[in-house]
């Protein structure tokens, strides 16, 4: 049940190493946040339709909104500094990731589909920010970049509390 | 908003039971700046409440102004106020009339909180 959610949190990991030894630059930087709130906004848009549970599905929604509203956020600073998002193994990563979660949730339904949705947002949501911290933010040349992280990551953080009190209760 | 009509039926009874001079006293015990409220502001930002502890008066009035890109909500704990959605870019006013510590969180974002203290 699992796999999925692991798979994101080592792609994202074994990524962020590999770009570690000279680290990302802005323009990968880019690429990957908006990479990483696609992933979330896909995952959100299939819960809104397929949850059963209604707490699930108005999470789904909201990170439908909240990651909308990140990335529209990070696409007018990227086309302000004039940037172009270079794509990169840790952005194909996610995505790769980001679809076979997709998959395995599409086969799913009820309770199960729930379940499996929460938990990959949990381990999901912590990837995203332990990258942020280990990668993406000390490797931010551009103060605003660098500005536009740190103020959106505090919503990250409520994301996985959020989701982490759903697991709890789902789990009952 | 409605102590207003019923000052201005204070001031002409006391201008009917007394002296023109003494009704003139009447009005300049009543701080003018109590009369409408201050307005605060709270600026809702990178997901908290700055501040995240106000006090205010009695009749003052807060403004929170989301400045994120995505949604919040100011929410009472006991119920007292609860402003709904307040969408990216847009903000919420609330008329502090009854005193008391308000605890409040964002829905939407529970590692939000605030507090705001009316005396």
């Amino acid at each position: 049940m699992k796999m999925a959610s692991l798979l994101f949190a080592s792609t994202l990991l074994a990524a962020g190493g590999a770009l570690a030894q000279g680290g990302p630059t802005d323009a990968q930087i880019a690429h990957i946040v908006v990479t990483a709130n696609q992933v979330d906004i896909d995952a959100g848009k299939l819960a809104e339709s397929k949850a059963s549970h209604k707490d699930v599905k108005a999470f789904g929604k909201q990170m439908v909104t909240d990651h909308t509203g990140v990335n529209k956020q990070a696409q007018d600073l990227v086309k302000k500094l004039n940037v172009k998002p270079e794509d990169n193994a840790t952005s194909q990563s996610l995505k790769q990731g980001g679809d076979a979660n997709l998959a395995k949730l599409k086969g799913l339904t009820g309770n199960a589909f729930d379940k499996a949705y929460v938990d990959n947002e949990v381990t999901y949501h912590q990837a995203v920010i332990d990258a942020m911290d280990k990668t993406l933010i000390p490797n931010a040349k551009n103060d605003e970049l660098k500005g536009l992280l740190t103020k959106v990551r505090p919503a990250f953080v409520a994301h996985l509390e959020h989701a982490k009190q759903m697991q709890a209760s789902l789990g009952k | 908003m409605s102590s207003g009509p019923r000052r201005w039926s204070a001031a002409i009874v006391a201008l009917l039971a007394c002296a023109g001079a003494h009704a003139a006293d009447d009005a300049a015990a009543v701080p003018s700046a109590r009369v409408k409220g201050v307005t605060h502001t709270i600026a809702i930002d990178g997901t908290a409440y700055v501040p995240a502890l106000l006090t205010v008066k009695r009749g003052d009035t807060v403004s929170w102004i989301n400045k994120d890109p995505f949604p919040h909500t100011v929410t009472a704990r006991g119920g007292a106020f609860d402003s709904k959605t307040i969408a990216a870019g847009k903000s919420w006013r609330y008329v502090a009339r009854h005193a008391g510590d308000f605890r409040y969180f964002c829905t939407l974002h529970p590692t939000m909180t605030g507090t705001l203290k009316v005396e």
